[in-house]
């Protein structure tokens, strides 16, 4: 791996650890969303001090450079992580449409309650 | 209304909430309760409504933090002084209440019902965990706490506020932590615990895990950078 590329690693996850944090600062980010960044972050920062990692796993793979295995790593990490992401949109749609409906029967039953009482 | 609030979280507590209940109208009618029902898909909502208890009836599950939240909300609401967090399938003692309570009026934010106050900690796979985030805690703190990991707490007025209309202020040891740093003053006081009866714990060994790895993230890394701007 080439000094540049360290550099930019460095760099970039550093930026990219500082963003979310100053988003967890000021109330923005779930925790428990912020986690897998910062983690993510974290294995970038190794990853660019120590390239001897990178370059192992690369010849172990039998891949021409260690910036093709970084570009598949990521790939899929992040194709993992869109996946998990989509999970939880969709449980997230489940759970509105579930709260909606109940308010709006509950609305209802308490309207009849009313009625009821009126009479 | 009574000063004293008690939260009961209850998710799939069907055979436990009625003892736990029934024991705390019972005993200690000098507090007020309320169940919490996270959206249970038993019949822990159905039991509450046709015995009349207090009951807030969350229609989605929202895990631990999100129930605990809308009881403190409540109790925010209502304008009580004090909150317990007390588990729905019996493990909690009310009798320690009480002393916690004085505790409380010392002047403290936060009181941990802690099973190991003067008590030694033993040593099992769940104790490891609890060591580990103790140390966490005291590293990232200052503050010694040796039950940090205790479902048991009350919270004073200014952290019902707190934590009642904030994110990220989930009833979790990284709180705890956060909540020093602030300047909360936290106390421990020693409990007994009784092992839960009936039901599954939440915790297994892959979910402990994921636990740890959010708690140590948190309490290293979040809850560092955090913004300290509680207004007290």
């Amino acid at each position: 791996m080439s000094v540049v590329l360290r550099v930019v690693l460095i760099a970039a996850s550093l930026f990219t650890t500082l963003y979310i944090m100053k988003r967890i600062r000021n109330s923005k980010a779930q925790i428990e969303d912020s986690i897998f960044w910062i983690l993510l972050a974290l294995m970038l920062i190794v990853i660019s001090i120590f390239p001897g990692i990178p370059v192992a796993i690369t010849g172990l793979l039998g891949i021409m450079a260690p910036v093709n295995f970084l570009f598949l790593f990521m790939i899929f990490v992040l194709l993992v992580k869109i996946f998990s992401m989509s999970l939880k949109v969709s449980a997230l749609e489940t759970r509105l449409k579930n709260l909606t409906q109940e308010i709006a029967i509950r609305n209802k039953e308490e309207d009849e309650h009313e009625e009821n009482n009126e009479k | 209304m009574k000063e004293l609030l008690i939260v009961i979280p209850a998710y799939n507590e069907a055979p436990n909430i009625v003892r736990v209940v029934e024991n705390l109208i019972e005993h200690y009618p000098q507090y007020d309760y309320v169940v919490v029902n996270d959206g249970s898909v038993d019949k822990t909502a159905a039991i509450c409504k046709e015995k009349g208890y207090h009951l807030l009836d969350l229609p989605i599950n929202l895990g631990l933090a999100g129930a605990f939240q809308a009881g403190l909300k409540y109790a925010y609401r209502r304008g009580y002084r004090y909150v317990v967090q007390y588990d729905g399938d019996g493990q909690h003692r009310a009798e320690y209440i009480e002393v916690m309570l004085k505790t409380a009026k010392e002047g403290y934010d936060v009181v941990i019902g802690s099973r190991f106050a003067q008590k030694k900690k033993p040593f099992s796979p769940r104790m490891l965990g609890s060591r580990v985030i103790s140390s966490m805690v005291r590293l990232a703190s200052g503050t010694r706490i040796q039950d940090v990991t205790s479902g048991m707490r009350l919270f004073g007025a200014r952290m019902i506020r707190i934590l009642a209309l904030n994110m990220n202020y989930g009833p979790e040891p990284d709180t705890i932590s956060y909540l020093i740093k602030c300047g909360a003053k936290v106390k421990e006081v020693q409990v007994e615990m009784d092992e839960r009866t009936a039901g599954e714990s939440y915790l297994n060994f892959a979910r402990s895990m994921v636990y740890m790895v959010q708690m140590i993230v948190s309490i290293l890394f979040i809850q560092a950078f955090r913004k300290k701007d509680l207004d007290f």
